[in-house]
């Protein structure tokens, strides 16, 4: 899923990330202090000879476990030109089967434990995961273990299963954001795999039912153990869990398939597209500007991490001035979405009267402006550091959320502990960096919007 | 009703697991407390409270919502929610407080349905005495700005005019359904109103609606977590400052039994045809049928599973849609997860199938194939088997809905609405006690198997009314070859006769919905 900032009218949240507190609190453990790590967990990680990424974390959660399962693959992957959208197509056919456990013996298992189970698909990754009682660990990795080693599934079965992946396309395209993100990738990159969404390019979902053959060799590059992380949280014993990890997934045999990502060019010209929405809607403004790939030791990430806020969040003068006292948009927001390779800075916003469009856009690309030229003090930045750090360890509340948590630095940094590393950078940024960043960045060169009215409106 | 006691801490989850199986999670220390001497008037508060916990979860339940709204003024109450959980104090505008709990990323978010609203907040303990503060002024001594009213009537205006009638067309047909069910009726109008309620409401009636509504015993006070006695005795007082009153309870009249296939085709440009039908039961959580058919629902399809039957016809085995599921009750979904958002208790509930978007030409075919699966359920109920897995998985499932300290609040104070003991507890109980007699009967007892309101959100409505009206045959088409299973069900499906009543199959534009 795209990183979005639209405000749900009735759940709204304020100041976002609404969230609990963390077991740490619990124990007694103050908010991360200079040097200390920010999760506040033991983890267990092991790496087993086939190179599949264990990590294991008891969490006091009695009776209950979240079973994650990382594929470090996603549409960043799909470089073959016509197979756009193919991460999440096959994300889809994991749950038709194998030849020890049929598709609906898999579902019947985990009916049977009664447990809450899902997946999705971004750029960089594919997640599954299972929660369920900690009891049923050992029918969870058998089921898992299986699945991830041994697939199998007809052409037929295949081909209906595309049928559910256009159902998902369509059921996204009533929301104009769809669209939106669908156009400013398009416009925005050139060469990169970034260029579509998760979802792929609509021509490509519509040929994806004569790509059985294809699947296969998706299955056989991808889906292998040194390309995998198993994330357990909850209630379980780290030893015991490893050792059942060892009997169930040391079988899975290592890959060969070498490949590279796409190069994206620097962009050296404004771009810009418009999107004529055929029902009624407020005209939407999104500008993005490409920013580098995730990285747990320079300080440009964390920095725009900060400037979002700064610049966007509902306490920024930019939301208390277009929001609060204009009223001319009703949704303002702006944010760095991490990923493997360089990707995008985005700030999007609705406008109330579409007369007010290019005013709206004028007052976005002043903010940017003043960040690289006014700079924020040391008080905003301690205000910035304390939000994000609260909001992070607000969140981690149940397995679920906590091994989500995880599979995110997983997928990225390939360590768990890049979370830790990552948040200490915080505390090195000065609003001198914030300066250098949003001059680095906020280039009108480096610069893409795009627009989505109804009616003729630009 | 008194509860399970567990010591501390770790109340958020769920207690250790025989087999496979979850044991109930009780909440932690729970009880509910009138004042304690006739002197201090307040609210009624429910407390959960887990000693160690330093994170402080409050759920401030007001007992009005949609249905209190006075006639011509619909949004009235989500209106003066909004004014209250995104507005200012007396002593603080809205930008002041919305700096003041930044840094400790705080939250304060509204909720209003037709029965009740409700303010949801959370935060660490360190910070709840100044966080507090804020929050009870919030309530207590609103600000009632003239720039806030704009703001937040804007929002809902918008909400209804352009992202539920244009940009969401899920919601679109969960809402429009509604609103069929409850025609004439104190539930007709959707929680934010309507546009002309809206339109007409004025800063003065907020003021006005605020007053009469926010009394002390038209409120409970709901607290989690590690807070101390003498925090929710300063807490009861403060609110026991409310002026006395309650709001009368308005009458719900029971709504029209449905006679035949009632159906609304919404007009509207989209890729896809999103489906939604249901019809009212005469059942909540505090009847014990409602137990029974929680199974038949859950066997037709809980949210978001892909075990049940509709998902594995339409979407499993023919690949027409992304999902297909079936609601007892009123179901919103809670945010990112798959569970119930607590907080939305009604007195009258519905039963409904949600049919996600299908391509165009297959609309008629998937509403019949959804409504075949909800007629075997009712002509054949569940088989021993069928039913003995169905009640296995929501017995371990339902222990995965409250898993934090804020929705086991939620959840005990819904309990209390439907004047029963603790939901999930109440869940297992009856559960354990059910026999697939008591399932099936109750399918037949309560739900239909032939007559439904529905709804279709679709560009090609005109064609799709005459097809629906003539029961014309719905041939389909699939992308590959499926199995003689399928195509045998296919010769009957496509031709099913649906109890259609032409008079009351009628195309209606998305502009011209939750207009009055």
């Amino acid at each position: 899923m795209e990183l979005l900032w639209v405000l749900s009218r009735r759940r709204k949240i304020v100041l976002a990330m609404a969230g609990f507190l963390l077991l740490a609190f619990l124990l007694g453990a103050p908010l991360q202090s200079a040097g200390a790590d920010i999760f506040p967990y033991g983890i267990h990680k092991d790496v087993l000879e086939n190179g599949l990424t264990v990590i294991i974390v008891p969490y006091d959660s009695p009776g209950v476990v979240a079973y994650y399962t990382v594929v470090r693959t996603g549409s960043r992957n799909e470089v073959e030109p016509g197979h756009s959208g193919f991460a999440h197509f096959f994300e889809h056919m994991m749950f038709r089967g194998t030849e020890k456990y049929s598709e609906q013996k898999y579902n019947d298992m985990l009916k049977s434990i009664g447990a809450d189970t899902n997946a999705s698909t971004s750029d960089d990754v594919t997640t599954y995961y299972i929660n369920a009682s900690s009891s049923a660990l050992e029918t969870i990795m058998d089921l898992e273990s299986d699945r991830f080693q041994n697939l199998k599934y007809t052409e037929a079965a295949f081909r209906t299963e595309a049928g559910s992946i256009m159902g998902e396309y369509n059921k996204n395209y009533s929301v104009p954001f769809q669209s939106i993100f669908e156009k400013l990738r398009d416009t925005a990159f050139a060469e990169h795999t970034y260029k579509h969404t998760t979802m792929g390019f609509l021509a490509d979902i519509k040929d994806m039912p004569n790509k059985y053959e294809y699947s296969l060799k998706f299955f056989d590059r991808w889906y292998r153990p040194e390309n995998c992380g198993l994330i357990i949280v909850g209630d379980v014993k780290p030893e015991a869990t490893l050792a059942m990890v060892k009997k169930y997934y040391s079988p899975w045999r290592r890959g060969s398939y070498k490949w590279e990502a796409s190069h994206e060019p620097e962009q050296t010209a404004p771009r810009s597209a418009h999107i004529d929405w055929k029902n009624r809607t407020l005209p939407y403004v999104v500008l993005a500007y490409h920013v580098p790939a995730f990285s747990d030791k320079g300080l440009d990430g964390p920095a725009l991490d900060m400037l979002s806020q700064l610049m966007f969040s509902e306490t920024s003068a930019l939301y208390q001035k277009l929001v609060i006292e204009k009223q001319e948009v009703d949704q303002l927001g702006g944010g760095w979405a991490k990923r493997r390779d360089p990707y995008l800075f985005t700030i999007s916003t609705r406008v109330k009267n579409p007369e007010n469009v290019a005013n709206v856009r004028k007052e976005i690309e002043s903010a940017l402006d003043a960040a690289q030229h006014q700079p924020f003090n040391e008080e905003q930045l301690a205000r910035v550091r304390s939000f994000l750090k609260y909001s992070y360890v607000m969140g981690l509340n149940t397995p679920s959320r906590i091994a989500s948590q995880l599979a995110m630095y997983v997928q990225l940094a390939g360590d768990p502990q890049a979370v830790n590393r990552y948040y200490t950078l915080y505390d090195q940024v000065t609003p001198e960096k914030l300066e250098e960043v949003a001059k680095k960045y906020f280039r009108p060169e480096n610069q893409t919007v795009v627009t989505l009215s109804y009616g003729g409106v630009k | 009703m008194k509860h399970q006691k567990l010591p501390c801490v770790v109340l958020f989850f769920l207690s250790l697991a025989a087999c496979t199986s979850l044991r109930a999670q009780s909440p932690a220390t729970e009880k509910a407390s009138h004042p304690p001497s006739a002197a201090v008037a307040a609210p009624l508060m429910v407390e959960l409270h887990s000693t160690n916990s330093p994170l402080i979860s409050f759920r401030i339940l007001l007992h009005a919502g949609s249905i209190n709204d006075p006639k011509g003024k619909e949004g009235l109450n989500a209106l003066t929610a909004l004014m209250i959980g995104q507005g200012g104090t007396k002593d603080m505008t809205y930008k002041q407080i919305v700096d003041a709990l930044y840094p400790w990323a705080a939250s304060i978010s509204p909720q209003s349905d037709k029965e009740v609203t409700v303010f949801i907040a959370n935060i660490h303990k360190d910070n709840l005495q100044k966080f507090y503060r804020i929050f009870a002024n919030l309530l207590l001594q609103p600000r009632f700005d003239e720039s806030d009213f704009k703001r937040n009537k804007d929002e809902l205006l918008n909400y209804l005019q352009n992202t539920l009638r244009f940009n969401d067309d899920e919601d679109l047909g969960k809402q429009s359904l509604e609103a069929m069910l409850y025609a004439n009726h104190p539930y007709g109008h959707t929680p934010e109103g309507t546009v002309d309620g809206l339109k007409s409401i004025t800063l003065d009636d907020v003021k006005a609606y605020y007053k009469k509504v926010y009394t002390r015993d038209n409120i409970t006070l709901g607290i989690a977590g590690g807070y101390t006695p003498e925090f929710v005795r300063g807490m009861k007082a403060d609110f026991a400052k409310l002026p006395p009153g309650k709001v009368a309870a308005v009458t719900l009249p029971k709504p029209a039994p449905i006679m035949d296939l009632q159906i609304d085709v919404v007009k509207k440009e989209n890729r896809a045809t999103a489906l939604s039908f249901g019809c009212p039961v005469d059942v909540t959580r505090a009847d014990k049928d409602f137990y029974a058919l929680m199974v038949a629902s859950s066997y037709l399809g809980e949210h978001r599973t892909q075990n049940g039957v509709l998902f594995n016809y339409i979407r499993g085995l023919r690949g027409l849609n992304y999902g297909d599921y079936a609601y007892i009750e009123n179901f919103i979904q809670d945010g990112g997860s798959t569970f119930p958002v607590p907080n939305i208790p009604r007195r009258h509930q519905f039963f409904s199938v949600w049919i996600r978007p299908v391509e165009p030409q297959n609309a008629h075919f998937a509403l019949r194939a959804a409504l075949f699966q909800v007629q075997q359920l009712v002509a054949k109920g569940l088989t021993k088997e069928q039913f003995e897995q169905q009640r296995r998985f929501l017995l371990n499932y339902s222990k995965l809905w409250n898993q934090t300290l804020s929705r086991r609040l939620g959840t005990l104070l819904d309990s209390k609405f439907y004047g029963i003991d603790y939901f999930p507890d109440r869940v297992d109980r009856e559960l354990k006690a059910l026999k697939v007699e008591d399932v099936n009967a109750a399918i037949k007892k309560h739900l239909q198997d032939k007559n439904f309101d529905v709804t279709i959100i679709t560009r090609d409505a005109e064609p799709l009314k005459t097809a629906l009206a003539e029961n014309t045959p719905s041939p389909i088409q699939y992308a590959g070859p499926v199995s003689d299973e399928v195509l045998r069900d296919d010769k009957v499906l496509v031709g099913l006769k649906l109890n259609v009543n032409p008079d009351k199959l009628r195309v209606v534009p998305a502009s011209e919905l939750f207009e009055k």
